[in-house]
């Protein structure tokens, strides 16, 4: 069985007003949909769940394919309680564990990916990026990311499916494990939750990154501005902020917004270590957005941890299905 | 984006205002003192609030029937609004105009404009106005979900964009057009994906926490003072009341409403977040209530003291006099 947790709600924020974001349209999330559930037909996936939505996204899709492609597919919604808000992602995800798929295919930004963690334990994500700041999830064709998936859900062996363990950023509030991140968090000097997003960089005070990418938008992209480091090193990065250091970097903080950044310093964090943040009051914000309020009596350590989410390979699986001669010979 | 205290007391205040005032309308008019039609704002308290915020003397915003709140946020005295509903001759529009019609130009509150969808494209001689003279000034258009199917609306949208005028278009999204709920209007969940049809940027977000509104109505207006054109704004919000009062709403059911109310109350909310970060204190928040109850008391007793237009004012008001405004 395999699950589609798609987000209506994902690459519509304010960055389309203070930065050069674009609205990442409903429509264009159906069609993804469309494309994946096209190939999952063809390739005879029997079971497919998925989370409902406020804008029914899987469903407008099915519908679709019914309509114009007389393609039936046999798919199930998930039974959870929806409030239609982010939990909804969490519990999809829970559900989809202990119904044991094979895999989850994600339409989301970091944000959505960082919840779906939360939830999905071992079962392997195929992340398509419909977000703002996308470092987790990638850029994919609807139809590659359908063949991938139908890999994960035929090859029950993993003779083909290539996975890579992602790392992950643990915050504690006062002792207690309180939420997790996958690319960033950010140590910022806002009182409120608000809008949510971050793109005024004299508010930024310390930033922890799983992933530190050059080749990025957001936070690892400041980070990744002055020590690159990849999914496949075994550390994370700590930066501070501030107007003593000597080190003036620029990154873009989010689409086409590129911010000159002054640092007062940087470490490696290693595997199981953890930070005590400096700032007194303020917001910790999950990638991308702030999540986390603490005050002058709350003690906020955040630690890096190699037990995030599994992720499919979706290039080195299907090189590999390739090279066995999965896709050889008449498939219906 | 950095507020203080006094800023954030300010907001909480206001709302609580706009919420006031609006439950004493909804009681007066139903034990039958208010006349004509009253469309109220209970709900999307944060909508108004948040969005004023951020205009300054000069600004001009124009919103629909249900936005009382808005000429409250302008600096239009409650006294006179109250007036205006009960029809009395020293409201707003003399007693003209009543619920669907009350204004206050020289506060920047171009009124409510009943016919929804025509005001989107109205605001645009207000922004080009402030864009001729170089002013710096914003103009603000606040509609509904529905509005946003008129016709009206694209055109507006298309030649605020083509004139890259300093027009923010805010789509009070909520939930229903009378008795249409969105997803029986159009196809798309986010209204602010029609803005990249018209090349500006567009913004969905909740309605009913203030600070997002604010924060986003912020980014909105200073684009639009730096010159850099229109912007489409959906806050998504819902109205505790009908569309009209009498309308018995069977088109929702009682515990979506419940769930608005009990969960998504957006002064409920920010009063929490301010007690929990020790801006507020209880019994400053009551303290808070009861000065916005006294001026809302204020303003029904001021109502009720006031006189009814006399019979020579039928005829006044009615057409533009050439040689210097209404006669």
């Amino acid at each position: 069985m395999l699950g589609i947790i798609a987000n209506p709600s994902s690459g519509k924020d304010i960055r389309r007003l203070v930065a050069q974001g674009t609205v990442f349209d409903n429509m264009e999330k159906v069609n993804i949909i469309q494309r994946i559930l096209s190939v999952l037909n063809y390739a005879g996936v029997k079971e497919i769940c998925y989370m409902q939505d406020s804008y029914q996204i899987v469903d407008r899709a099915v519908t679709y394919l019914e309509r114009n492609f007389k393609i039936n597919l046999r798919i199930k919604e998930l039974e959870i309680k929806y409030r239609y808000e982010q939990n909804d992602s969490l519990l999809a995800a829970s559900s989809l564990l202990q119904m044991g798929a094979s895999c989850i295919v994600t339409l989301g930004g970091d944000g959505t990916n960082r919840v779906v963690a939360k939830g999905c334990g071992d079962t392997p994500l195929i992340p398509l990026s419909t977000g703002t700041n996308n470092v987790f999830p990638v850029m994919l064709e609807g139809s590659v990311a359908g063949f991938a998936a139908a890999v994960a859900d035929i090859d029950k062996k993993h003779e083909y499916l290539k996975l890579k363990q992602k790392k992950r950023l643990n915050i504690y509030k006062n002792g207690v494990l309180v939420d997790i991140a996958l690319i960033d968090a950010v140590i910022t000097e806002e009182r409120f939750i608000g809008s949510r997003a971050l793109w005024e960089p004299e508010t930024i005070k310390e930033i922890f990154v799983t992933v530190a990418k050059p080749d990025s938008i957001g936070m690892s992209a400041i980070a990744g501005s002055i020590y690159p480091i990849s999914e496949d090193e075994q550390k994370g990065l700590y930066v501070w902020l501030g107007n003593n250091g000597n080190v003036e970097t620029n990154a873009a903080i989010a689409p086409g917004l590129i911010q000159n950044i002054k640092i007062e310093g940087y470490s490696e964090i290693g595997l199981e270590q953890k930070v005590n943040i400096k700032t007194k009051t303020g917001i910790v914000a999950l990638d991308g957005e702030r999540e986390i309020t603490f005050g002058k009596n709350d003690k906020v350590v955040i630690g890096l941890s190699n037990d995030g989410p599994k992720v499919v390979d979706v290039g080195g699986t299907l090189v590999a299905a390739a090279k066995e001669g999965y896709f050889k010979g008449r498939w219906r | 984006m950095k507020l203080t205290n006094k800023d954030l007391i300010k907001l909480y205040g206001d709302m609580w205002l706009v919420r006031l005032f609006e439950a004493r309308v909804q009681d007066l008019f139903a034990s039958g003192v208010l006349p004509g039609f009253i469309h109220l704002g209970l709900g999307q308290e944060a909508c108004m609030v948040g969005t004023c915020f951020n205009l300054e003397d000069g600004d001009i915003i124009g919103a629909t029937h249900r936005e009382h709140g808005v000429l409250l946020m302008r600096g239009v005295s409650a006294n006179a609004i109250m007036a205006e509903l009960y029809g009395k001759v020293t409201g707003t529009c003399k007693g003209k105009g009543g619920s669907m019609h009350t204004c206050g130009l020289k506060e920047g509150a171009l009124g409510n404009n009943a016919i929804l969808g025509p005001g989107q494209a109205i605001i645009n001689g207000f922004a080009y106005a402030h864009k001729f003279r170089n002013n710096k000034k914003v103009a603000v258009t606040m509609f509904g979900d529905g509005a946003s199917n008129r016709g009206e609306f694209h055109e507006g949208l298309n030649f605020a964009s083509v004139w890259n005028l300093p027009t923010i278009y805010i789509i009070n999204n909520n939930g229903y057009a009378i008795s249409v709920p969105v997803s029986k209007q159009q196809k798309i969940q986010d209204l602010s994906a029609r803005a990249a049809g018209y090349g500006i940027p567009g913004v969905s977000i909740d309605g009913n926490d203030v600070l997002t509104v604010l924060e986003t109505t912020a980014e909105a207006v200073k684009r639009a003072r730096e010159g850099g054109g229109p912007s489409l704004i959906e806050f998504k919000t819902y109205r505790w009341r009908g569309h009209f009062e009498g309308d018995p709403t069977p088109y929702r059911t009682n515990s979506e409403l419940e769930d608005w109310m009990e969960n998504r109350d957006p002064i409920k909310n920010f009063g929490k977040d301010l007690l929990e970060r020790e801006v507020l204190t209880e019994k400053e928040m009551k303290e808070i209530i009861a000065e916005q109850q006294a001026i809302v008391d204020a303003a029904q007793k001021f109502a009720e003291e006031s006189e009814w237009p006399p019979e020579s004012e039928i005829y006044t008001d009615v057409y533009y006099n050439d040689e210097g405004g209404a006669q």
